[in-house]
């Protein structure tokens, strides 16, 4: 192993240490080095972590993907490894940790600053205005990290608004909500209760991820996560009428009770069951629709809207690739990340579960046309807005949940609650 | 009379008590013959209007389960062998022979069994990776993957358990001293009588041991899933969680899998349980 | 090594062997040698594979350890007091305690009762046997998906039965003041196999012969369960309460499965829940070291007093 860096000689003594139980004190420190130099020809062996492409399905399809980028690349050859976005993080941790880490790895849109900010990843060396010609903005954006691009997407995941137009017309409603009181009027109309019991939820804000719930909701009420500068904004007026507009849906109007549902609850989707008349959802929910209630499709009673208040907003998530700053063929790396990222396997990708291509070119593409509610995903890319942006997102992002529940239960008012977590995050962010 | 009442009673009991128990596996088989829409169909479908069998051929071709079954069988078996081997002598010689340090090791094993899995996950990889003169290391551990990608790193780290010493000690301890002396009298060697004379003893708990440790393995999937870059290294609880993503779940087939990958377990505890015999009554002693 | 000098040495050997005689002393050290024999095998994979990564974890909680970075320093004891600041962790330690206060001596009280029972010559013992075994080797998300549709508000089969009462049941899983007592009950049953089965298996070990003075006075049968029975049983109590006790303080699956990240408002969350967030969700190893490292005090705490109160006597052999 002649090409051996010294940074990786060091991650071994600092795994030795580790074997021997005698952590070498404070010895070695800094962010690591760059690998060596990115140019010349693309080749060698990679290794690539993927948390998608899963199943027989998914590898069939990968191979197929890497037989063709191999023809373009014939001195390359690509190791797969599988693993689910569950056991994701275990993989990496132990990869980065032995000094060894994939060469290329795809993650999670939050990932990216803090992954970027300790000199885990690679500059890929594209150019943002290129970018953005191929991808919308705000796709772009969360694989930039002080200016320099970490990430190309290849795939997103989006939440919006889902409403039941059937339920709508029953209660003599036709339009979808634009704004919150419009959402809250809307909500106790088409809810139904039984003897107390709740029948049909006005509107459903709990089958998602709730930090997912209320993030669409800050950004509708004109709020933002961070400010530009990196410090908590959250917890401004605008992130406070946001929780507090989910509080008045479950404790005011009483349009869903709290433990109604929960996010992939073996209970179903209620807005699929007849259960609920709106929803804030993953657009895979159309998949769930499709398959156990196609009827809905047919006879076209499944309606769209984006969260919206001061303006439209729509939750993005998504997988992007990354190439690993330690990797010894950074050019084979890069040149992988980009054929993922580009048409053909942004599409594979996003056929296996249901999610929003992110290049723009693929807005035309069949797979889209078919499914309405990738259509208008990708309808409102410019109202999109994606997590993290900070660092120390990753310890931070796991604290939403208790605090939105301590509001939506009537512990904690929203002020509290978020003024709590402002303080704990800005904690987290001075950690550093 | 009194007492066929009594039996009487005992099995509405326990037949109560066996029914509790079983209801969740029989609504896994259950659901794992139900569509689409009746495995999330509210309320409940409690029995189905149509069986959908093919959710097995489904749910098996999802991933290579044949090569998983196989993987997780060889784990398995060999876990439980060296478990066997090893935690019976380890057991033997701290319950049976008193020597200095004897507590001090034995509260060692025990406090090991004190710090959780995820903690040291990281450590133990890097140890497998920096295991010398394997996968291109170095006599230093140096240079190259170790074990890693490997049947060693599958089977050696998780093939001994505290948890087996323990029980074994426990249970040697339980044994009479009289059959030792006697033994001893006789010329027998300290390994003799651990062979021949006490271990025959604590069948149930090597039947006990050996389920165990078979289900642990068996059940086990973030180890494998760490170690592991290959699929043809991977074993049957990846396949499962292959059917649980974190936006959405296929009920169905996980119900199919997990039915399928139950079987193995409910068949050798049946044919483990057959060694809970007293073990005096074939011992033949006064 | 041949005198055995030290009294702590003295109360652990056999009656009798206080003053060992020549032949009684080469025997000794024939049976140690053979003992350690025995032992190292056992010893080396445990040093290597989990002594190693222990000692780890104990020097990792006194620095800082950016594993991103690949940075490390020194901090002290700065990991303790920053952990004992988190409101959340000391809920989880508090939530930990209640937990194994609830299941363990529950879950092993049944147990011990249905072991017992099921020793008995019973028609279909073997299936009994298998059914009580059941839920310990059925799948945690099979679990998940009864208990979910049981604990339902509306139409589980708790609320239905209590609205048959007239009750008005909670949102047992999503109500902060019921979930950590579902996830508890569905411990218990989870809980009961893996205790029933050791104990079975120690049960047969007690000789036929002990009851027989029992039968002759004619005692009844909860009388020998507990003269006879239960004390016979100590080994085995002291063992599963141990084994127990360690599982229940490292209760992640269930709890996770059935309250997903920390349950209603963080109302379920544990430790061990908190060391996996904080060393794989957050990238804090070093933290969620010191973390472990308080799960291991109190374990070690809990394990000595254990074996104090069912005495030492179980060394002496």
């Amino acid at each position: 192993m002649a090409s051996q860096t010294s940074a990786v000689t060091r991650r071994t003594v600092l795994g030795a240490a580790f074997g021997l139980g005698v952590a070498a004190a404070s010895g070695c420190g800094g962010p690591a080095p760059a690998g060596p130099g990115d140019n010349g020809e693309a080749s060698g062996t990679i290794r690539l972590l993927t948390p998608i492409f899963e199943g027989t399905e998914g590898q069939k399809t990968l191979e197929g993907l890497l037989a063709t980028f191999k023809q373009q690349h014939p001195k390359v050859s690509v190791e797969v490894d599988y693993t689910t976005y569950g056991k994701l993080s275990e993989k990496l941790t132990t990869s980065i940790a032995s000094g060894r880490p994939y060469d290329v790895m795809l993650m999670g849109v939050g990932w990216i600053p803090p992954f970027a900010a300790k000199g885990v990843l690679a500059d890929l060396g594209e150019d943002q205005q290129e970018l953005t010609s191929r991808f919308n903005k705000r796709v772009v954006d969360p694989g930039v990290y002080q200016g320099k691009v970490y990430a190309l997407p290849i795939m997103l995941d989006t939440r919006f608004g889902y409403y039941r137009k059937d339920i709508f017309a029953e209660a003599g409603l036709s339009a979808a909500p634009k704004n919150f009181d419009e959402l809250r009027d809307m909500g106790r109309k088409l809810t139904k209760r039984e003897g107390g019991k709740l029948v049909r939820a006005g509107l459903d804000i709990l089958a998602n991820d709730l930090r997912q719930t209320f993030l669409p909701l800050l950004w509708a009420n004109g709020g933002e996560l961070f400010t530009p500068d990196g410090k908590v904004a959250f917890n401004s007026p605008a992130g406070v009428g946001a929780l507090q507009f989910m509080t008045d849906v479950i404790l005011t109007d009483k349009t869903e009770d709290f433990g109604f549902t929960a996010p992939g609850a073996a209970t179903g989707v209620p807005l699929v069951q007849g259960r609920a008349a709106m929803m804030v959802g993953h657009n895979n929910v159309w998949l769930e629709i499709e398959k156990n209630a196609p009827d809905l499709i047919k006879d076209g009673k499944i309606g769209f809207f984006p969260i919206a208040n001061t303006r439209p907003a729509m939750f993005q998530g998504g997988t992007l690739g990354t190439v690993s700053a330690k990797s010894q063929s950074p050019a084979a790396a890069k040149a992988l990340v980009r054929y993922l990222a580009d048409s053909d396997a942004a599409l594979a990708a996003c056929k296996q579960r249901g999610n929003v291509p992110a290049l723009k070119a693929l807005e035309s593409s069949e797979y889209v046309k078919a499914n309405p509610a990738v259509q208008f995903a990708m309808g409102n890319l410019d109202a999109a807005y994606s997590e993290g942006g900070v660092p120390a997102w990753l310890e931070i992002r796991g604290d939403f949940k208790a605090a939105i529940e301590s509001a939506l239960l009537g512990k904690k008012t929203p002020q509290q609650a978020l003024d709590e977590l402002a303080a704990k995050a800005t904690e987290a962010m001075a950690r550093g | 009379m009194r007492g066929k009442a009594s039996k009487t009673l005992l099995h509405l009991v326990l037949g109560a008590g066996a029914v509790i128990m079983i209801v969740p596996f029989v609504w896994m088989i259950i659901s794992s013959l139900k569509s689409h829409a009746e495995i999330s169909a509210y309320p409940p479908v409690l029995w189905p209007t149509e069986w959908v069998w093919s959710n097995y051929p489904n749910a098996m071709s999802f991933a290579p389960f044949g090569t998983y079954f196989r993987n997780s069988l060889l784990i398995a078996v060999g876990h439980t062998v060296i478990n066997l081997a090893l935690a019976t002598m380890a057991g033997y010689a701290l319950a049976r022979v008193p020597f200095r340090g004897r507590t001090v090791i034995f509260m060692a094993i025990l406090a090991t069994m004190m710090i959780p899995t995820y903690t040291k996950i990281v450590p133990q990889y890097l140890i497998a990776k920096g295991m010398p003169f394997f996968g291109g290391n170095d006599y230093l551990g140096r240079g190259g993957y170790g074990w890693l990608d490997s049947w060693w790193v599958l089977i050696i780290p998780g093939a001994l358990t505290p948890f087996a010493i323990f029980m074994f000690r426990q249970f040697y301890l339980s044994l009479p001293t009289e059959l030792e002396e006697a033994a001893r009298i006789d010329g027998m060697g300290e390994f003799a009588i651990f062979g021949k004379v006490m271990t025959p003893l604590v069948k149930p708990a090597i039947a006990t041991v050996a389920l165990i440790t078979f289900e642990n393995s068996w059940n086990n999937f973030l180890w494998p899933l760490i170690v592991t870059t290959r699929d043809d290294l991977r074993v049957i609880q990846v396949g499962l969680a292959a059917f649980q993503q974190v936006e959405k779940t296929e009920w169905a087939y996980l119900m199919a899998g997990s039915t399928l990958a139950t079987v193995p377990m409910i068949v050798l505890f049946l044919f483990t349980q057959r060694y809970f015999v007293q073990g005096f009554a074939t011992a033949g002693i006064k | 090594m041949t005198v055995t000098s030290p009294p702590a040495a003295a109360l652990h050997a056999p009656p009798g062997t206080a003053a060992p005689p020549p032949r009684r002393r080469r025997l000794g050290y024939e049976r140690r040698r053979a003992a350690w024999l025995m032992l190292t095998p056992a010893l080396i994979h445990l040093t290597w594979w989990i002594g190693v990564p222990v000692l780890a974890t104990f020097v990792l909680a006194f620095t800082h350890y950016d594993v991103l970075a690949g940075t490390i320093s020194w901090v002290g004891l700065d990991n303790f007091t920053e952990i004992f600041a988190d409101e959340t962790w000391n809920l989880s330690i508090l939530h930990t305690v209640v937990y194994t206060f609830f299941t363990v001596p529950v879950a092993m009280a049944i147990a011990v009762v249905i072991a017992v029972l099921l020793n008995t010559k019973l028609r279909a013992r073997a299936w009994y046997r298998a059914a009580f075994f059941l839920p310990h080797i059925t799948a945690t998300v099979a679990i998940a998906l009864v208990w979910m549709w049981m604990f339902e508000p509306n139409v589980g089969l708790f609320n239905a039965v209590l609205s048959m009462a007239g009750l008005n049941g909670p949102a047992w899983l999503s109500d902060p003041d019921y979930a950590m007592a579902a996830v508890i009950v569905v411990s218990v049953w989870k809980g009961i196999g893996l205790k029933m089965l050791i104990y079975l298996a120690a049960l047969q070990s007690i000789p036929p012969e002990t009851y027989e003075a029992a039968d002759l006075d004619g005692a009844s049968a909860p009388r020998r369960f507990w003269s006879i029975t239960l004390p016979l049983l100590k080994p085995a109590t002291f063992f599963v309460f141990v084994v127990s006790m360690i599982d229940a303080f490292q209760v992640f699956d269930q709890v996770y499965v059935l309250t997903p990240d920390g349950g209603p408002a963080n109302a379920t969350t544990v430790m061990t829940f908190e060391i996996y967030k904080t060393a794989f969700s957050e990238f804090r190893i070093s933290t969620a070291c010191a973390q472990s490292l308080v799960l291991f005090a109190f374990l070690l705490v809990l394990t000595v007093i254990s074996r104090r109160m069912t005495g030492k006597d179980d060394d002496a052999r």
